[in-house]
């Protein structure tokens, strides 16, 4: 049987935008008398590395990313745009003991025009995002990421925007590979929750700024039109298919008749079937 | 502390992803096991599907006809596995039931075109209370599918020539999608809304119509409730996350409207 620690676990990584300390209260709350939040700090190191978390840099407005590509060492995460390096305490969010930090990578030069070209692009589309661009895996691949968060819990709603891309630099002609998420969690009255996931994979004939950042904000575009086009059809569609809004006849059931009728026969207010 | 435990467990089922309830509520189960029962009885999930042997009709579970680990047939009022003495309806209550389970059935094919349904009734000191369970699913194509659980609880309590209604309403709904331009798209939740009323009462059967009207009358508006949410306000989160045309246009076009009013007002 799972520990209770597993299960918090599952519970934290599974919070949904903006909700994390509503859902730390609760798992405070039923496991109280045990003081479980210090055994909980690996669920929030991936919670907050998988989701992106935007922290505000000490003395700063500026929000910057937390993710599995910007690690230097243990908790510490470097900002190459701010050339900046911070510690995050993820249980909280927070980041502290700032450091200049100085970027080491043979692309400094297209991180540097990918993080300013990308820069205009997410503030074209996204009110409130944070995005980054990193050299990972021995400096061949760099990743590009995006995340947009809208939260409005006194009217009971909350939304992510995730977009996470690597690309590798190895060849002048790449790949750029990944995935798109949209989470939007509705909860007033009851709990719905939309979940997305786009993988993208898009060929880069000539690696430069410009032609990457083009067919991303391509992508993203195109994806978000062919969310809008599934809402449509899915209501009227799949929908429509489970319950009518009316009988077939327009006219709802005559109640003190239906009991002694069976189907087929006239039940609905006299037009037949 | 219990209760404290109670209302945090039903708000971690209320903000963690609800197409995971059954799993979540497991892990509650586990952590604190004295919530057990209670949770079980208020968190509604989707209905499984039974057929009865006697009848050879589907019916659905749920823990108003459960007694140990023998589900009740509504058709046959027969346990399954059997039970020596299972709880059943009083022989009044259980006429009503199985007038309440032809209305439905009716209803049911109206606005369902299938599905299955299953209404279950029990006695109260001083009236009766029942559920209504409707249950459909559809996959259209191999790639999206829907699936729809209704499930209405009701009070019925007497007074002079009237009757009280309170009646509960959850659906459940699970819609999946998946296309190669649209990757994986997942809208699942439960919404539930509560109405109470005293209705005329002239005999028994005043009471299936009345529960009747008050079922139809919830369905419709949590069907309109229900298309709202999921299709319009999860489309508009999702632009409030992201502007598909470029922001500065829509900050200029702000603009301008502003000097526009501006200038009027002078």
């Amino acid at each position: 049987m799972a520990s209770t620690v597993e299960l918090a676990s599952s519970f934290i990584e599974g919070a949904p935008p903006g909700e994390l300390a509503d859902v730390v209260a609760d798992v405070q709350a039923l496991t109280e008398g045990e003081d479980i939040v210090p055994s909980l700090l690996p669920a929030f190191k991936r919670y907050n590395e998988a989701q992106l978390a935007a922290v505000k840099l000490p003395g700063s407005s500026q929000e910057v990313i937390v993710s599995g590509f910007n690690e230097l060492e243990d908790n510490r995460y470097f900002d190459p745009e701010s050339q900046t390096s911070f510690e995050v305490d993820h249980t909280t969010q927070t980041a502290s003991a700032a450091q200049s930090y100085a970027l080491e990578s043979e692309h400094a030069d297209l991180i540097k025009s990918l993080l300013k070209l990308f820069g205009v692009h997410a503030r074209e589309h996204y009110p409130n995002c944070s995005y980054g661009v990193y050299p990972i895996e021995n400096d061949t691949v760099i990743a590009i990421v995006l995340v947009a968060n809208r939260y409005s819990p006194n009217n009971f709603w909350n939304g992510r925007f995730r977009a996470i891309y690597q690309l590798p630099v190895s060849s002048s002609s790449s790949t750029l590979t990944g995935n798109i998420h949209v989470d939007v969690h509705y909860y007033e009255d009851g709990n719905v929750a939309l979940n997305t996931t786009k993988p993208v994979n898009i060929s880069i004939p000539s690696v430069s700024a410009e032609s990457i950042v083009s067919r991303i904000a391509a992508a993203e575009r195109d994806y978000q039109e062919a969310l809008n086009r599934a809402f449509v059809q899915t209501s009227e569609g799949v929908f429509k298919g489970l319950r009518r809004q009316l009988p077939i006849t327009r006219q709802k059931v005559e109640w003190e008749k239906v009991g002694g009728y069976r189907l087929g026969q006239d039940i609905s207010g006299g037009k037949g079937r | 502390m219990a209760d404290a435990q109670f209302d945090s467990a039903l708000d971690l089922l209320r903000r963690l992803n609800p197409r995971d309830t059954k799993t979540n509520l497991q892990a509650i189960t586990t952590i604190v096991p004295d919530l057990t029962e209670d949770l079980l009885s208020s968190v509604d999930q989707p209905l499984e599907i039974r057929r009865c042997p006697q009848s050879n009709r589907d019916y659905l579970l749920c823990d108003y006809n459960r007694d140990g680990d023998s589900y009740r047939s509504p058709w046959s009022n027969e346990f399954d596995p059997p039970l020596e003495d299972g709880t059943v309806p009083s022989e009044r209550v259980r006429k009503l039931e199985v007038a309440a389970n032809e209305s439905f059935d009716v209803y049911r094919e109206l606005y369902y075109e299938g599905g299955v349904g299953s209404v279950y009734f029990w006695d109260l000191d001083d009236g009766f209370a029942g559920v209504i369970l409707l249950k459909k699913g559809v996959t259209p194509g191999s790639q999206s599918s829907g699936e729809w659980d209704s499930i209405h609880v009701f009070e019925a309590t007497d007074r002079a020539r009237m009757s009280h209604y309170k009646l509960t309403s959850t659906v459940i709904l699970h819609l999946a999608n998946k296309t190669e331009a649209l990757g994986d798209m997942d809208l699942s939740g439960n919404m539930t809304r509560q109405v109470e009323v005293d209705l005329p009462v002239e005999s028994d059967a005043s009471h299936v119509a009345n529960v009747g009207r008050l079922v139809e009358d919830m369905e419709l508006k949590m069907r309109n409730l229900l298309q709202e949410v999921y299709f319009g306000k999860a489309k508009d989160v999702v632009g409030e996350l992201r502007s598909l045309g470029p922001l500065s246009d829509a900050n200029r076009d702000r603009e301008t409207q502003r000097e526009m009013i501006m200038s009027m007002q002078k």
